[in-house]
Order: C-alpha cells, then sequence, then structure tokens
C-alpha cells in the first residue's frame, strides 16, 4: 500500500483510539466525582486536575483556561475545545480528515459512520452535555466509536490498511492505558496512612473502569483492590484487551502481517523495539517497579512506544527512495 | 384539485418540460401525470429532503475556494430530472463523436505535421500564443495516436432549442462523479419512475474509463498499474478524485507519492518502490512536473516529463490538449472539422467574436452591455462578464483588460438558456435555466456515457450555473427508446 494511506490510516486509528480514552477518562471521573464524600467535590479542583496532567497537556490546558480547575473548564478542554489538539473533538475531526483523504481506500459504510459521528459531534459543546447528563452523553459517544470499529472490523479487507489500522490503534491504546494508570500518581490521597482506605479503594475502582477493566478485574484476580494488583492487571495481564502487554503484543502481530510480504523489511527496527518492549513488559517484577517508582516506569512506556512510532515512520513511510528497493 | 404547475411562469425561454403552459412535452407526461397535482408538492419536499440527506450522508461535497478559505459543501442537487428523448440524444451523440475525431485530429496535427496552420485555416500566431500549447512537445511520438482522451463539452439549448456547443473541457473535465452519484440517489428515491421511463444506464462509465486507462498502457507492460493523481483532499474536485479512484479500483496518489528514477515512475509503498504506467492525471499540465513547467508547484512530480517523452508512462489527458480548449480556438472548431472530416458541424458553436480580430474587437467594445465575455483560459465560471447583469463599473473594467490583451478575450451573445422546472425552497416549483455537460471517451473507440451533469443555476434569473457561483445539479435521463415520443397512454397508475 502507498506510504501516505498508511500513514493517514495509522493515524486516524490513534486518534480514535485517543477520542474513545478521552471519553472514558472523563466518564469515569465524573462518576467518581459523586462517589467522593461531598457535593463540594465537584468543584474541588482536586478531584479534575490529574486528568489535565495524564493528558500531558497541562500547560496548554493553562495557557487556555488560566490557574482555576474546574469540572467545566476540564471538561471543556477535553471535550470540545478544537484549541486543544487531543480533545476528543479535535481527534474525531482529525480522523474524519485522514478518513476522507483516505475515502478511496474505504467502504463507503465505514466512512458514513465516521463522517455521520463526526457531523453530529461538531455541534456539541458543554451545554449540551451538561444537558443530557455526563454518563448519557459520553455513553453515545463511546457507542458511536464502537460502531465504528464494528463496522470497521466487519468490512475492511484484511489488507495492509487493516493492519495499520490495528496497529496505530495499539500503540495509541498502549499508552493510553499507561496514561490512565499514572492519573492515580496524581490522585492525592489526605496522608499516607490511606493507603488502604475507602478513598483508595473507589480511586483504584476508578482507574479500573476507566479502562473498563473493573468487572474483568474482578473476575480474574480474586481478592483485595490494591496497587500491586491493577498495576500488574493493566500491566501485564496477557488476555485482557486494554492492557499494556496485550496491546503491544497486537502491535507486534499487526507489524508481522505487515511485514509478511515484505521479506527485506521483517525484523528490521520496528520490529526489534516492539518485541524488546513487550520482553520487558513479560518479565517485570511488579513490587519492585513500584518501589523503584510507577510514575517513572509508565513515562519509560510512552518514550518506548514514542520510540517505536518513530520507527516505523522512518521503515515504512518516511523512508529514502534512493536506496529503497525497487518491486518487480 | 389543483394544477401544481398552474402558477408556472414560462418566461420567453426554452421549457424542457413544456412546449406550452398546462402542455407536457411527449417525454415528461409520465412526470407530469405522477406530480401534476397541487396535493404532490409536500411529497416532492419529502423526497427532495430525502436526496439532500443522502448526499450530505454519502460525503458528496466540493469546496469553495472563494468562500472562507475552502469550505465543504453539499452540490445541490434537484429532484426533477432532465430528460433526453432518444432521437434528440442520437443527434447529440452524433455531434459529438464527430467534434471528438475532429478536436484528435487537430492536436495530432499541432503537435505534428502542423498542416492547418501550413494552410492557414487556423492563424499560427493563435496557437503560439496559446499559453496551454506545449511546444516542448511537437513531434513527440504518443500513446495510440490518441491526444485527447476525455472531452467534457459544454452544451447549451438556445430559445429556439437548438443544442450548441459551449465550450470544450479538453483538461481535466470534472464532474462526472455527481451524475454517477446523482443517479444512485434517483435510484432511492423514484424507483417507479426511473424503471417505467426506461432510463438509460450510466453505471458503464467508470468501467469505460479503466478500459481506455489500461488501453493507454505502455505495449511491453502485460499487467500495467494505473492511479489517479490528485492535487490532494483540499482541491474542489477532490470528491470527485476519490469517487473515481474507488470506482476503478485503482490507487489514488498525490504528487508526494510519486518518484521519478531513470525516466521511469514509482509510486512509494510501504513495501518499497512500485512501478506506475498510466496516470489519470486531475491536475493540470502546469503544475505536473517543476522542473519543466511551473518550478513553484508543490503539486507534482520532477522527471515525470522525461518519463513520458520516453513513452515510459501514458498521460490521461495527455499534455497539451489545452491548446485545444483555448475558448479563441474554440472558435475555429467547426472549420476543423470542416478541414479534417470534410463534413459539416453536426453541432454548432455558439457566434462568436474574437477580440483579437480588429473589427470583432470594435464591434464587442461597442456592445459590452449584450455581450457574455470571456477570459480563454479561465474555467469554473472565473473571469467571465454578463454584461446585461453587469454595472457599467464592471464593464469599463473589462473594457480596459480587452484593449490592453486582445488575445485573452472572446465574447458570445447572451444566450437565454433553456429552463427546467425545478423544486424551489419553500416548495414551489419554478423554471431555472440549465446547461449540459456529457462526458465522451476517445479509447479504442469513441463512447459517450448515455446521460451527462445537467447544471442548474438555482439564483432566479440566473446564467450562470456553476458550482463555484451558486449552481446545483439534475439527474439527466436519457430515454432508451421514444416510446413516450409519440405518448402512450399512460397506465391509470403509476406505482412510484
Amino acid at each position: 500500500m502507498l506510504s501516505r494511506v498508511a500513514n493517514l490510516v495509522y493515524w486516524m486509528a490513534r486518534q480514535l483510539e485517543r477520542a474513545e480514552n478521552t471519553a472514558r477518562i472523563v466518564d469515569v471521573n465524573a462518576q467518581l466525582v459523586l462517589d467522593l464524600q461531598s457535593r463540594q467535590a465537584a468543584d474541588d479542583p482536586k478531584s479534575w486536575e490529574p486528568l489535565v496532567y495524564v493528558t500531558g497537556d497541562d500547560e496548554k490546558f493553562f495557557e487556555l483556561y488560566g490557574e482555576t480547575v474546574t469540572e467545566r473548564a476540564v471538561t471543556e478542554f477535553m471535550l470540545f475545545d478544537k484549541r486543544n489538539p487531543s480533545s476528543l473533538i479535535s481527534c474525531v475531526g482529525l480522523a474524519r480528515e485522514n478518513a476522507r483523504c483516505i475515502r478511496d481506500q474505504l467502504s463507503s459504510e465505514v466512512w458514513e459512520t465516521l463522517n455521520t459521528f463526526y457531523l453530529k459531534l461538531k455541534s456539541d459543546d458543554y451545554t449540551r452535555y451538561a444537558q443530557l447528563g455526563s454518563a448519557e452523553y459520553l455513553n453515545r459517544v463511546k457507542t458511536q466509536i464502537q460502531l465504528f470499529y464494528g463496522v470497521a472490523e466487519s468490512m475492511i479487507p484484511r489488507t495492509g490498511l487493516w493492519w495499520f489500522f490495528l496497529l496505530g490503534r495499539y500503540l495509541e491504546r498502549a499508552d493510553n492505558t499507561s496514561r490512565i494508570l499514572d492519573v492515580k500518581y496524581y490522585m492525592l490521597l489526605p496522608d499516607i496512612h490511606a493507603v488502604g482506605s475507602a478513598l483508595d479503594m473507589v480511586q483504584w475502582a476508578s482507574v479500573l473502569r476507566s479502562c473498563s477493566a473493573f468487572e474483568a478485574f474482578r473476575r480474574s484476580r480474586r481478592g483485595q483492590l490494591n496497587l500491586e494488583r491493577v498495576v500488574d492487571y493493566l500491566v501485564r495481564d496477557d488476555v485482557f484487551p486494554r492492557s499494556i502487554l496485550f496491546s503491544i503484543g497486537e502491535a507486534e502481530q499487526a507489524l508481522g502481517q505487515i511485514t509478511a510480504d515484505a521479506i527485506h523489511l521483517e525484523d528490521t527496527e520496528p520490529a526489534r523495539l516492539i518485541r524488546e518492549l513487550r520482553a520487558e513488559l513479560e518479565m517485570i517484577d511488579v513490587p519492585s517497579v513500584i518501589a523503584d517508582g510507577l510514575h517513572e516506569f509508565l513515562d519509560d512506556i510512552q518514550i518506548k512506544i514514542f520510540y517505536i512510532h518513530n520507527a516505523i515512520q522512518a521503515t515504512f513511510v518516511d523512508y529514502d527512495t534512493a536506496t529503497a528497493r525497487i518491486q518487480a | 384539485m389543483a394544477d401544481l404547475f398552474a402558477n408556472y411562469e414560462h418566461g420567453k425561454f426554452y421549457d424542457e418540460m413544456f412546449a406550452a403552459p398546462g402542455k407536457a412535452r411527449p417525454h415528461y407526461r409520465r412526470l407530469y401525470e405522477r406530480f401534476g397535482l397541487m396535493e404532490n408538492m409536500a411529497e416532492l419536499m419529502d423526497r427532495q429532503r430525502t436526496a439532500d440527506q443522502t448526499f450530505i450522508d454519502r460525503g458528496v461535497t466540493f469546496t469553495v475556494y472563494s468562500d472562507n478559505a475552502g469550505t465543504e459543501k453539499i452540490f445541490p442537487f434537484d429532484l426533477l430530472p432532465r430528460i433526453i428523448p432518444s432521437h434528440e440524444w442520437a443527434h447529440l451523440e452524433r455531434g459529438l463523436i464527430q467534434r471528438m475525431q475532429a478536436l484528435n485530429l487537430f492536436l495530432a496535427d499541432i503537435y505534428g505535421p502542423q498542416r492547418i496552420l501550413t494552410e492557414g485555416i487556423v492563424p499560427r500566431e493563435m496557437i503560439e500564443t496559446s499559453k496551454n500549447f506545449r511546444k516542448e512537445l511537437v513531434g513527440c511520438k504518443i500513446a495510440r495516436d490518441l491526444y485527447v482522451h476525455i472531452n467534457g463539452s459544454d452544451m447549451i439549448r438556445d430559445e429556439a432549442g437548438l443544442y450548441s456547443v459551449l465550450e470544450d473541457n479538453l483538461r481535466t473535465p470534472s464532474g462526472v462523479s455527481y451524475v454517477l452519484e446523482n443517479r444512485q440517489v434517483m435510484k432511492r428515491v423514484f424507483p417507479g419512475l426511473l424503471r417505467d421511463y426506461r432510463v438509460r444506464p450510466v453505471e458503464n462509465y467508470t468501467n469505460d474509463l479503466l478500459n481506455l486507462l489500461l488501453h493507454l498502457a505502455p505495449a511491453h507492460v502485460p499487467e500495467p498499474t494505473v492511479v489517479l493523481l490528485t492535487p490532494g483532499v483540499y482541491n474542489s474536485a477532490y470528491f470527485e478524485h476519490s469517487f473515481l479512484a474507488r470506482q476503478m479500483g485503482i490507487e489514488i496518489v498525490e504528487g508526494s507519492d510519486l518518484v521519478v528514477e531513470n525516466d521511469k515512475v514509482y509510486m512509494r509503498r510501504t513495501s518499497g518502490l512500485s512501478p506506475v504506467h498510466v496516470i489519470y492525471r486531475r491536475i493540470d499540465d502546469d503544475f505536473l512536473d517543476p522542473t519543466v513547467f511551473n518550478p513553484k508547484s508543490l503539486l507534482g512530480v520532477p522527471g515525470l516529463f522525461n518519463a513520458y517523452k520516453k513513452g515510459n508512462v501514458a498521460l490521461c489527458n495527455p499534455i497539451g490538449t489545452g491548446v485545444a480548449d483555448d475558448k479563441a480556438v474554440y472558435y475555429y472548431v467547426p472549420k476543423m472539422i470542416k478541414f479534417y472530416l470534410g463534413e459539416d458541424p453536426i453541432l454548432p458553436n455558439i457566434e462568436t467574436f474574437l477580440s483579437g480580430n480588429e473589427d470583432e474587437r470594435s464591434y464587442i467594445l461597442a456592445n459590452l452591455p449584450k455581450l457574455v465575455v470571456k477570459s480563454v483560459n479561465e474555467a469554473g465560471g472565473y473571469g467571465m462578464l454578463v454584461g446585461p447583469h453587469s454595472t457599467q463599473q464592471q464593464i469599463e473594467e473589462f473594457r480596459a483588460k480587452i484593449i490592453a490583451h486582445p488575445r485573452n478575450f472572446i465574447a458570445q451573445p447572451t444566450i437565454g438558456l433553456s429552463r427546467c422546472p425545478s423544486v424551489i425552497e419553500g416548495g414551489t416549483i419554478e423554471g431555472r435555466h440549465i446547461d449540459f455537460r456529457p462526458y465522451i471517451l476517445n479509447g479504442e473507440t469513441i463512447k459517450i456515457m448515455p446521460g451527462g451533469l445537467t447544471r442548474v443555476a438555482l439564483r432566479k434569473g440566473s446564467l450562470v450555473v456553476n458550482s463555484s457561483q451558486g449552481g446545483g445539479s439534475k439527474d439527466t435521463w436519457v430515454l432508451n427508446d421514444d416510446i413516450t415520443n409519440p405518448p402512450v397512454p399512460v397506465p391509470e397508475k403509476i406505482i412510484v
């Protein structure tokens, strides 16, 4: 397939995955706030601040909204603000723009699903969101994205297009899950003795819910919710589809499919980096990761995913034509 | 119940539907019987809304430049079809084939022996000063001796209903995707009517186009690769580019996807470079190859011109066809038909005055308020003066331009284009001016899609049908036979 097309579909997948995770994070936090002790908590900056940090867009946020972190500001920033390139509306808009560039490659149904979603979303704003209520509104958004995945899954032929779609989606998911896990780093507990408290539990449950992992976790890991177990589950469970290890494994397989009919590209930089990351995730010892600093560990994973991304670009998209192989 | 067309204003124009008030032409009778009553208006509006929504959902859009930096718009669609009975179509077809043959011979001639110039039929200076004449290509061998592959001639009908050719579009004529999409939508909205009318299908167009493209491939290539070259997603016709590529199952590429190595063209794939043999290009000559033409172009492919000259890649349309759709050269097409084919033109030109000819220029300058003045190389309704609809100031601006650059302008009388009933917002039906663009393919044989793009000037009284200037389109129904002419008794009930 064309390098440009591969790049567009890869980004389209990343943007949609990011949009979905953004919707999940906001949704879960809105619910979490309701679970916290008092009604005032809704406007307590502490309740919404972690979201700003976790996306890595904190500088942009403070620049646009000033220092006061309110529920409304964060929600607007993360969902509807076109000035924020990672907002829900920006991500879906970009994904739709990319899809528009490769319309000829997508079946009409795939395109129409995304286009219709975008056209509906485009005019939404905080007022509409508040009117419907966060749960109802974000549910609709998630359903639309899931609908797109369903249509794509049943319509896109298993050619390079599909494998680059999966590659983008799972790399983004691995990155996003690491960020969601990191939310907890920013959720302050009143003091060190609160570890294991009811508040601590509620917070961990909300982290799991952000990944739709709460029920799956309960089924697969018996016993208490605690740091170690949740980290273990979200980082290295090998069957839960939103865990980091699972996502990296899927990305690795997609990459394998991409190079299956280009033998000369097998075992090049992207494959090597992704294999190393998977091996590392399989081998980690969770207690010592936590002891050495979970935040730093998650940061490191995000950096490694970024390197994999760069290697993919350099191998399949921005390669030097003078030295490229000419096919018969 | 009242007649839906009771208040329909006929005007002094040729009306496609009515021969006289209340008297539908034979080929419109079924439509009239089906929808002629007032009570049908609500249903028509419903169907119009269904059609509009379908276009939005399908993303059938174009981009307008003048309108806040490239906004996506739906090409307005009018529900009521333009119907062409088969005997009229047969006439059009004969005339368009003749015209295509002559234009191809003309291009072969001026890029070859230049007989028509030597014999003084077309002034040599006119060709050599045409900005679309590519003298680099004189004497260059071209795939299958086909010097032009696709023409989208613009045609109009005057007050008497006479069809004539307004201009030829021999570079990258657009609009065919709307023809195909319009039909898709009509099939959903009017299935019964289409069947009862025995409308000829337009579907084969993309297949014919693909066969044409494959026919152009270098002879030694067993399985040629065809691509469509687009300026990119921000081009006003991008929807069409992607639509056609999808229908033909070929890659749509941008300039940056193509590279030339050793005078051969390749596209950048994820697995490496892969050869390209035929390019259906939807960008103008000027932007094809920055090393030969416009050095500032970022759209093109450096080295493409040499690959083309060596015959390693075919381009559709070929380079240099624009010289024949120069509006001043258009003036000479009837003479070309006579010169190359020894025939009289079946389809006439519009009466045209060249401001490059001194006596005609003084006529033009004396009659500007009555004339339509066109810049010879502009398309899309840009660079145009419609005398009767212009202010004194606009007229004076054009007067100055004509005097400064006489070669760049032509003038034609203002033609009262034929009108066709159209659904108007607010729930009435009114006559609106229309034109017609058929698509002529010149490959192994000349093929013309039975149908074409009927554009409609939706603004009341407007004569400008271009999509960039508030125009819309209608489905064009070419009938399979003249069963409706003379009319057969219409069954009591037509299920639509």
